[in-house]
């Protein structure tokens, strides 16, 4: 609302320098007095005999805004900017209902003033927070940097601009971005608990630590103590991570999440049967929770107890059929005991009655893959089909990517190899499967100026996933207390 | 229904790679890979059959390699190769095999060990009348006349120092080390994998020697020290990850009987970061100058390709033969080398750890690989720790098959994991002609279902019979020696190249032969296997075909083509002269 003072504040004196009319003089005065009833008969009377005129269609709008009557107002703007398409106010006096309304429509009408004021800083600030509405960080970005200082003293609009920064995955400068809106108002908990995430998804826990710490020597929400739990498992203190998560789920054991974070952790550290126990816990209270099943049934897989896995997917399933996982977590075991027939079965029978899931049609993908199905074989080409219907429903679903990268390798359609496996690792740049795919494919058309920075990064990619499995090897959860090898 | 990344990421990858299960777990990359489903039995008979005639042939020595029921270091854990040599050029394959010792000191039958083929099935042990009698951690042998003379030589590499025995021609051998210049000072080195390799083309065999990992019974962590010092929840031996890596070697031959060490303007040093194992050098990319490929152990294998210029560029990951099809490091112990499919180039091979696949390589003959190891239904086993392999034509049916030799590095495991035995059996795949393999659990002969906790193992024609034979290293063990009885004979052909302009030995060389329609390509190589070296007559089974016409690729450049060559015997080809008269070659 700031920003629309900022906007309108010089409008009365514009106006008055633009319109010779003696009874211009009248409606600029009236509308200074804020009497936009007198201003509107003022205005009526003079567009009767100057219907052309833009400045008097702009003070009708200055009007119709003063009365809260932004649709009139608008119309009012829109026809003085058809008569006279860079009349400023107008310009701005359109942007600024489009921006009060959420409307999208404004962002072509702030353009085209930044078009004329490059440097308005209120209009880029204008075009960011609609574009950040709009979910288009990629747009909203250059205007939250343009317009950097009008938000000093704005925390939603600092918000706003981290959150588009996290969404870029740029989590230093959001950690930057963060830590101002923090600095504000340093007493505000939630302030610190997401900056403390931003920096866990920076891979700073240590940072996390520290931020977090205040609200840890008091009494610790459940929330907090599941932060607290992730910045320490990302620190490698394996120990702090399990104690914080244990008293999370004491205050709140009704928490499913808090069980799925504990069974993950197990997971990480093969701790399998600890993880099976704390989530049996679970389920005990929220008999009802299907990811608790599902989270079971990965433990159970893992220590190959097939039956057991089947009996919890099973159940998730049961409880949450909606659930594309829980759906392609039941094909999960048999692909596990290599009957790919049967897996591949159970994958259809989800698909008939839902043809459109991304994550089945990828598994469905994948299984057949796992098969070498020769190309151009109906197998194949069910295989082809569902991975790119999976790619086209879920663009981001990194490992259906992955996939039809490998069949159309597999086809020997190189280039077509080299998008997907560069999508696949955009998924997930820790990816070495799928970096190592775009090295081959790229050698494949021969495109081999990038491939030495590729080899780089995958030797990179290698030293950090041995270090990290060296590090989820080095502890060993047990019953009571961890215990560190 | 609230997932968690992770769970997801598990599940999207254990339908793909079957990672849910992967576990890096100790100190050897495995990728915890559920075995591919396996096909229908084919219901064909397979008519090579195999017997352990070690004992009979008089192979009675074990084979000492470090602790029985327990190993402290992987020092004792990672055994030795063997060779086939045939050391007095009477035509018939004798045996050379390499030892260890025992931390508490050497046993009185630790030993590299000499024997000589009597030609009626048995083998005399004549190492000490050979001078080869020598005590130490020895891995790998290579075997290739590096000084021309006619009689080949036998260079081993050591935890310790590597050595070099020349061949005097007589029956004796004389250790040449420190002549030719290949003393190491400092610290003690751990010479792996070996090979003669003519990188030049100068006509005299350079040799290249991979390292494993730089090790010294003061500083290695003892078992359970380290996460890298446990497997499945027991104290193990510890490394190679967690251990410093090795450097590899590239001694160029100056022709006067020394080598220099060329490591550095080769280019083959820029290799820091890798467990080098088996050397095999062969020309991949078919350009005439031959390329070295190194199996790594844990980190990716090595591929040198040869820069005409006496430097090497390393291309593994490019070519597709460094990492596993999903990008991933493996412990590559073994190799072998040969043309599966029939293509007229040169695929290979590489044996992993257990809960792994080994790796099939097939090479478009511009030396890209593309693994195959699914596609060819290798995929099936995953059971066993895997040292040497071969790809060779067992029955003589004109399709080179599969086998390879396995035995864990753990002998303390089975006492608390039953099922993670220390002896474990041999696996044999016969090639189906199709591109794919079938595995083949009884069919082998109980030569092949035998227990042992083997690591190298040599390919060759022992009894002179017209079928390759299987000489395997067994831990602390006599050998095993596979006579191969077929059932149904069918028609070979062995090719003993002797260089003129080349190498002697004719190291390097890559023979065609066709027949049949087909086009079935090998190499004559100093090292592949584990540590191992084969009977260097290239041995080529013809199926139902009675000839087939011959295209020798010469280390040397030159390109000879023989028509028509009658099979079922051996002919001997001399550089640039034609057929010869065999050296002491009688059936």
């Amino acid at each position: 609302m700031l920003v629309l003072a900022i906007a309108m504040g010089a409008l009365p004196t514009t106006i008055s320098a633009q319109a010779p009319d003696r009874r211009v003089s009248s409606i600029t005065a009236a509308l200074r007095d804020e009497n936009y009833e007198l201003a509107l008969q003022l205005i009526r009377a003079a567009l009767a005999d100057s219907p052309a005129s833009s400045e008097l269609w702009t003070m009708q709008g200055v009007a119709f805004k003063g009365s809260n009557r932004p649709k009139e107002a608008l119309a009012s703007f829109r026809k003085a900017l058809k008569l006279s398409p860079n009349n400023m106010i107008a310009l701005r006096g359109a942007a600024q209902i489009a921006v009060d309304q959420g409307d999208a429509a404004g962002i072509p009408i702030l353009e085209h003033i930044l078009k004329l004021d490059p440097n308005d800083r209120t209009s880029h600030a204008m075009v960011a927070v609609l574009e950040y509405q709009q979910g288009d960080c990629t747009a909203a970005l250059p205007h939250f940097e343009k317009a950097a200082s009008v938000f000093e003293q704005r925390p939603a609009g600092l918000r706003a601009y981290a959150a588009c920064l996290v969404k870029q995955k740029r989590f230093d400068d959001a950690i930057a971005v963060f830590s101002r809106t923090l600095e504000a108002d340093p007493e505000n908990a939630q302030e610190r608990r997401v900056l403390a995430a931003v920096q866990l998804m920076g891979q700073h826990p240590e940072a996390a630590i520290t931020t977090i710490s205040p609200l840890l020597s008091a009494t610790p929400d459940p929330q907090t103590l599941e932060l607290a739990s992730q910045a320490y498992e990302q620190a490698h203190e394996t120990e702090k991570a399990v104690d914080y998560l244990r008293q999370a789920i004491l205050l709140n054991p009704n928490d499913v999440n808090l069980y799925l974070e504990f069974a993950a952790i197990a997971e990480k550290h093969q701790s399998l049967q600890v993880g099976i126990n704390v989530v049996n816990d679970g389920i005990n209270l929220q008999p009802e929770a299907a990811a608790l099943y599902f989270a079971r049934g990965m433990l159970y897989v893992q220590l190959s107890e097939y039956d057991k896995a089947q009996s919890d997917f099973d159940r998730a399933y049961q409880l949450d059929p909606k659930s594309s996982l829980s759906a392609a977590a039941q094909g999960l075991t048999a692909v596990q005991q290599n009957d790919f027939t049967k897996a591949l079965a159970g994958i259809q029978e989800k698909l008939r009655t839902r043809p459109n899931d991304p994550i089945l049609l990828y598994m469905q993908a994948d299984i057949l893959t796992e098969q070498d199905p020769k190309p151009g074989s109906t197998e194949f080409n069910t295989a082809l089909n569902s991975a790119r219907r999976a790619v086209a429903l879920k663009p981001s679903l990194g490992p259906a990517h992955a996939v039809l990268a490998k069949l159309y390798m597999s086809a020997e359609h190189y280039p077509e190899a080299v998008r997907e496996s560069r999508k696949a690792f955009q998924a997930d740049p820790a990816d070495q499967t799928a970096l190592y795919h775009l090295v081959r494919a790229l050698r494949k058309t021969d495109q081999k100026g990038e491939i030495p920075g590729l080899l780089k990064q995958l030797a990179v990619l290698r030293q950090q996933a041995n270090s990290k499995k060296r590090e989820e090897n080095r502890v060993k959860l047990v019953e009571g207390e961890p215990e560190v090898r | 229904m609230t997932i968690t990344r992770r769970s997801f990421v598990a599940l999207s990858l254990c339908a793909s790679a079957q990672s849910l299960l992967a576990q890096q777990e100790g100190g050897i990359a495995s990728r915890g890979v559920k075995a591919q489903a396996k096909p229908a039995p084919s219901g064909r008979p397979f008519n090579a059959q195999f017997t352990d005639v070690a004992k009979d042939a008089g192979l009675h020595a074990p084979v000492i390699y470090g602790g029985i029921d327990q190993k402290k270091y992987i020092v004792e854990a990672n055994g030795c190769g063997c060779a086939f040599i045939d050391y007095d050029n009477d035509g018939w394959m004798d045996i050379f095999l390499l030892s260890g010792t025992r931390l508490e000191g050497a046993p009185p039958e630790a030993t590299n060990r000499l024997y000589k083929n009597n030609r009626d099935g048995t083998f005399t042990d004549v190492t000490e009348k050979a001078g080869l009698k020598a005590v130490g951690w020895a891995n790998g042998v290579c075997v290739g006349d590096y000084d021309n003379d006619g009689f080949d030589d036998i260079f081993c590499t050591y935890f310790g120092q590597n050595r070099l025995f020349k061949n005097n021609g007589n029956g004796t051998f004389m250790d040449v080390t420190k002549e030719a210049g290949l003393l190491q000072p400092g610290p003690a080195r751990w010479g792996a994998g070996c090979a003669f390799v003519d990188y030049n083309r100068d006509g005299h065999l350079d040799l290249f020697v991979s390292n494993y990992i730089r090790f010294s019974f003061e500083h290695a962590p003892v078992p359970g020290e380290k996460s890298t010092c446990n497997w499945k929840g027991i104290p193990v031996n510890c490394g190679p990850r967690g251990l410093p890596t090795g450097r590899h070697i590239l001694y160029r031959n100056n022709g006067d009987g020394t080598f220099t060490d060329v490591s550095k303007q080769a280019g083959i040093d820029v290799a820091i970061e890798s467990y080098g194992m088996t050397v095999v050098a062969a020309d991949f990319d078919e350009d005439g100058w031959p390329d070295i490929f190194v199996a790594c152990d844990s980190t990716p294998s090595l591929l040198f390709m040869n820069n005409h210029d006496g430097t090497f560029r390393e291309e593994g990951v490019t070519r597709g033969v460094a990492l596993s099809d999903d990008g991933m490091e493996q412990a590559g112990m073994g190799v072998g080398i040969g043309d599966y499919n029939l293509d007229g180039h040169l695929d290979l091979f590489k044996t992993h750890f257990i809960d792994d696949t080994s790796g099939f390589y097939r090479n478009d003959g511009k030396g890209n690989f593309d693994e195959v190891t699914r596609a060819a239904r290798i995929g099936v086993e995953t059971r066993f720790t895997s040292w040497g392999a071969g790809i060779v034509d067992l029955d003589n049916d004109g399709n080179p098959d599969v086998l390879f030799v396995t035995g864990s590095v753990y002998p303390e495991v089975e006492k608390k994991l039953p099922q993670y035995p220390y002896k474990t059996r041999r696996v044999l795949f016969r090639n189906l002609g199709n591109g794919t393999f079938e595995e083949l659990e009884s069919q082998g002969g109980e030569g092949i279902s035998a227990a042992h906790s083997s690591r190298g193992c040599a390919f060759g024609d022992f009894d002179n019979d017209g079928d390759m034979d299987v000489l395997i290293v067994n831990m602390n063990e006599p050998p095993s020696l596979l006579r191969n009885d077929l059932k149904v004979k069918q028609n070979w052909l062995k090719v003993k190249l002797e260089g003129v302009k080349s190498n002697r030995s004719a190291i390097g060389a890559r023979v065609i032969a066709r027949f049949a329609g087909k086009s079935q390509a090998q190499a004559l190589v100093s090292q592949s296997s584990y540590y191992s070296c084969n009977d260097p007559r290239l041995h080529f089974g013809l199926g139902p075909a009675s000839e087939a016409d011959l295209e020798i690729y010469w280390p040397s450049g030159l390109h000879e083509s023989y028509p028509k060559v009658a099979g079922n015997r051996l002919v001997t080809i001399l550089e640039g002269k034609g057929l010869v008269p065999n050296r002491g070659w009688n059936r």
